[in-house]
């Protein structure tokens, strides 16, 4: 792992192509442009996630970060007018190919959106095990399950006697959290976080900051973030995207975190990260 | 920057799994239904209005008689299209302005505690069976507008439209196109509120800082912003008129030949009506066949009305947006 | 000097009471408003009390255009010239909504105390056979007819609902290429004249020899009179269920179908409920489509498919112009009843929509 990010900083962004054949690497972006209509929204992005570790994407509103995380699990084509260029890689096959169900894409790589979206129909419990009845997908133990989720969300202790509530009843941040177990109820590989701590209260963002740190032990995680200490607090590689007026946006320096926030090569990233612009 | 890489189609990319396949085609034949039952409408009473209109003629549509025994048979439906047009006519005349002038106390003056009880009562008058409202008219509303018909003769008689040579107020056009006008009512002023209620507040705003009275903001704001839906509202209520049956049944005396403008005046015409009166006492399966033919009349009629309704607020809806 | 002036607040004699200065009207306009209102009131009790015209002719030659002019002077007053023309608005729509209340309530009140006349146990149980209309009140109901109502309206709305909420999903939810289409032959649908649905079934149906004159042929009438509504309303309320819910279950890798089905119509149940309630109240006093495929009948029928049957509409038809008394007097009795079937079916939509669903 360490190697691998030496290699990346080394080699620069567009030099990665030895990493990923690795084992060490869950999913990529290759030569990604999106559009919606004839708006191109992201230039050209190359990008690397290695397994079980967070990654930041940041930058100032309307750079195509929340854009380039939903074409990550195939909910970018949702939206009319949607189209794409180039390769997403999930365990090295291009998720995007004509024979891939996207629902088995995003049953292996799951979506937490900036507002808490439990199902308003449905018990804390039902929203847990919600993925399994709308997937389709059979696992063992149900009652195990919800514990252990609820448990890696860091929502276990405050709802364990309330199982059989609605989820409405719950406050927003204890519905981000349950949000947070429903996506892992299915077991995915990757997590994608789209601003998920925008809507909360600062304790509440700091219960989802310690839960995505647990979580990152099994999982690798992609989280969109405004927040700049939260970037630092909670991931090891960080983005920076950005656009120009009018213009696509593209990504102007990647790599660890540490060296994003600390020791950044491009001047535009200093400006940004220091709260100069954006 | 780099070399573009083709963009991809994701549109036909979206593979979608047999579940959904076989839902997505479940749905969308269901969902064709409503085409399926108005084709199925046109095609049905059209076979049946076919031959009637081939051997009665054009004098199916223009002339006026009723000879299930003749030899041979001969109908002819002219008093009926006429009638049911006069109907709504007065009862759009009625109850427009009535209408709107409810409306406009509901979304403009009325507080909104009471604004909001006569929304719910104008929707439980809409709500109101129609063989209700008839049987109301027929014991409640007839006696008193015999009366009013009455005066009008006495006071404006020497306008046409209050002639009445035969003294007999009974079954005129007038009370039925009052009892039309009272079913129409709640169906305007509930389109007429939800239009007024959409008139933009930055627009009112600025008018009341301009200085401006309830009448100028009526005028200049809120009717030009809603004109589209308040018409399309109008047209609906009038299609829904059109093919009123059972409340006219009880208060019309139909009659065949055209009355044309003597609106208080014992005698009129309705096509739905007509249908209902004649069918329980038809005579043989021609005439049956000329009931069904008078019915595809009578669609086409208000398709024609309805379809120009949904125009009018559709176009005003995009204008809007 | 700065601390000392925020921890002394200013210390005032009495108490500040809210006001509110925009409410207070001069003295003038309460005169011309009394004057403009009761002026005329007083005028027409007058001359109702001492001339023999009639009322119509009072209210509308003589009290119409006084309390114009009065509350038109009353207007001026208050805000000057373009008060008058404020002042004929209010007053055409108090008149406007005070007219369409008498209407609403003169109904409702005749068909409670004229229906109450026939209301007793026996009336609403019993059915009508060997019932004449000169049958005194004590003997027979319309038991039959109730029954006749719930199985129609009850087969219609089991064929309809399918359909209606279906036509809703492809619009909100499948979005295909026809739904503009499918949105306008819907509206076009919501036209169709209950007589003309009535005809159809006739044509189709009860001509060819498929259905007898049945209950089942009068549900089927119902049931595309249904649709349109059902189909509107359940679409408005499916387009209320947030985006997010649908991209959240597409997100934890769900069908299309799943999505709709467990997550999107579940969220909007009580507004689907609502729907169907909507539609029953559309057809439930519908007449016309029952004559032509219904006809009558005075004894209690529950198959569907065999005979004729009577329902509440038909059977306030068939006694509204009888010459006997007791007749119409069972007339009323009916329209009670149906009123009571359409109160509750509007109480409940009310009730439901009234509560704002839980987020």
């Amino acid at each position: 792992m360490e190697e691998t990010v030496v290699a990346m900083e080394e080699m620069g962004v567009d030099v990665v192509a030895a990493e990923r054949e690795s084992q060490t690497i869950e999913m990529s972006a290759k030569g990604v442009s999106v559009w919606f209509g004839k708006r191109k929204i992201l230039e050209n992005v190359n990008m690397d996630f290695p397994k079980k570790t967070v990654t930041a994407l940041i930058g100032p509103s309307g750079c195509g970060k929340s854009t380039f995380i939903r074409t990550l699990n195939r909910l970018h084509e949702l939206i009319p007018g949607a189209a794409l260029a180039g390769e997403i890689l999930y365990e090295g096959q291009d998720i995007y190919r004509q024979d891939v169900d996207p629902v088995h894409i995003r049953l292996a790589i799951g979506m937490v959106f900036q507002k808490p979206n439990p199902f308003p129909s449905m018990t804390i419990r039902g929203n847990v095990l919600s993925g399994l009845k709308l997937s389709g997908m059979k696992r063992p133990d149900h009652d195990a399950l919800v514990e252990q989720t609820l448990t890696s969300a860091g929502l276990w202790k405050e709802v364990k006697d309330r199982l059989n509530a609605p989820a409405g009843d719950l406050s927003g941040g204890q519905q981000q959290r349950l949000v947070i177990a429903r996506a892992l109820a299915v077991n995915p590989h990757v997590l994608l976080m789209d601003e998920p701590c925008s809507a909360l209260d600062p304790a509440s963002t700091l219960r989802i900051e310690e839960t995505i740190r647990e979580l990152s032990k099994d999982i690798t995680i992609i989280i969109v973030t405004h927040n700049m200490q939260q970037a630092v607090r909670v991931s090891d590689y960080t983005a920076f995207f950005l656009a120009e007026e009018n213009q696509p946006g593209y990504v102007v320096e990647q790599g660890l975190t540490t060296e994003i926030f600390g020791n950044p090569r491009d001047q535009r990233t200093l400006d940004y990260v220091n709260g100069r612009f954006g | 920057m780099s070399i573009e890489t083709p963009m991809r189609d994701l549109g036909k990319g979206k593979k979608a799994n047999a579940g959904d396949r076989i839902f997505n085609r479940t749905i969308t034949g269901a969902a064709f239904t409503s085409l399926i039952i108005l084709a199925g409408i046109t095609v049905f009473l059209g076979a049946k209005a076919g031959p009637v209109l081939q051997e009665q003629g054009l004098s199916f549509l223009t002339e006026t008689m009723w000879d299930p025994l003749g030899v041979p048979p001969e109908f002819g439906i002219a008093g009926m299209l006429y009638g049911s047009l006069l109907l709504a006519v007065i009862a759009l005349v009625i109850s427009v302005p009535v209408s709107l002038f409810l409306a406009v106390f509901m979304v403009f003056m009325a507080p909104p505690k009471v604004s909001k009880i006569l929304t719910n009562l104008v929707d439980l008058m809409a709500a109101i069976p129609s063989v209700i409202i008839g049987l109301w008219a027929f014991y409640v509303l007839v006696p008193p507008a015999q009366e009013w018909q009455q005066l009008l003769n006495q006071y404006l008689g020497w306008i046409p439209l209050f002639q009445n040579e035969s003294g007999n107020f009974t079954g005129t056009p007038f009370i039925g196109g009052v009892v039309l006008a009272i079913m129409m009512v709640p169906i305007v002023t509930s389109i007429t509120a939800e239009v007024l209620k959409r008139t933009p507040p930055e627009l009112v705003n600025a008018a009341e800082s301009l200085g401006c009275s309830m009448f100028t903001m009526l005028r200049y704001v809120a009717l030009p912003f809603g004109r589209g839906g308040i018409v399309g509202g109008v047209m609906l209520g009038l299609g829904r008129a059109l093919g009123e049956t059972i409340a006219v049944f009880f208060v019309l005396k139909l009659v065949f030949d055209i009355n044309f403008y003597k609106i208080i005046e014992s005698g009129g015409g309705s096509i739905a009506t007509l249908i209902v009166s004649k069918f329980g006492e038809t005579n043989g399966e021609y005439e049956v066949n000329v009931l069904l033919a008078s019915g595809f009349f009578l669609f086409l009629m208000t398709l024609v009305v309805n379809a120009i309704a949904n125009l009018i607020v559709a176009r005003t809806d995009r204008l809007k947006s | 000097m700065t601390i000392l002036m925020s921890e002394s607040p200013p210390v005032l004699e009495k108490d500040l009471e809210p006001l509110r200065p925009w409410s207070k009207r001069p003295a003038s306009f309460w005169l011309a408003a009394f004057l403009g209102s009761v002026v005329p009131l007083a005028i027409l009790g007058a001359l109702y009390l001492t001339t023999d015209l009639a009322v119509a002719l009072l209210l509308i030659a003589f009290y119409l255009p006084m309390q114009l002019i009065g509350a038109g002077l009353a207007g001026y007053f208050a805000k000057g010239k373009h008060g008058i023309a404020d002042s004929a608005i209010i007053v055409f729509a108090i008149g406007a909504t005070a007219l369409s209340a008498i209407i609403l309530g003169s109904m409702l009140l005749t068909i409670i105390v004229r229906g109450i006349a026939a209301f007793r146990p026996s009336f609403i149980i019993q059915n009508s056979t060997y019932i004449s209309p000169s049958t005194p009140l004590e003997y027979g109901g319309i038991g039959h007819a109730i029954l006749g109502t719930f199985l129609i309206v009850g087969i219609a709305t089991i064929i309809s609902v399918p359909f209606g909420i279906a036509t809703a999903v492809y619009v909100t939810e499948v979005r295909g290429r026809a739904v503009p289409y499918v949105r306008f032959f819907v509206q076009a649908m919501s036209g169709v004249p209950s007589v003309v649905a009535g005809l159809f079934v006739l044509t189709v149906f009860i001509l060819t020899g498929v259905l007898n004159t049945s209950a089942m042929a009068a549900a089927i009438a119902y049931a595309i009179l249904m649709l349109p509504t059902i189909a509107r309303t359940a679409e408005e309320v499916l387009r209320l269920v947030p985006e997010e819910l649908r991209t959240g279950a597409l997100a934890l890798g769900s069908t299309r179908a799943r999505v709709v089905l467990n997550v999107v119509v579940p969220a909007a149940r009580t507004g689907i409920i609502t729907a169907i309630l909507l539609g029953i109240a559309r057809v439930v006093g519908e007449t016309a489509p029952l004559l032509l495929t219904a006809l009558k009948n005075d004894q209690t029928v529950l198959n569907p498919f065999t005979d004729p049957i009577s329902a509440l509409p038909t059977f306030i038809f068939d006694n509204v112009a009888q010459p006997y008394p007791d007749a119409v007097t069972r007339a009323w009795g009916a329209a009670l009843a149906l009123l009571i079937i359409v109160g509750v079916l509007f109480t409940i939509t009310r009730f439901i929509s009234a509560r704002k669903p839980r987020r």
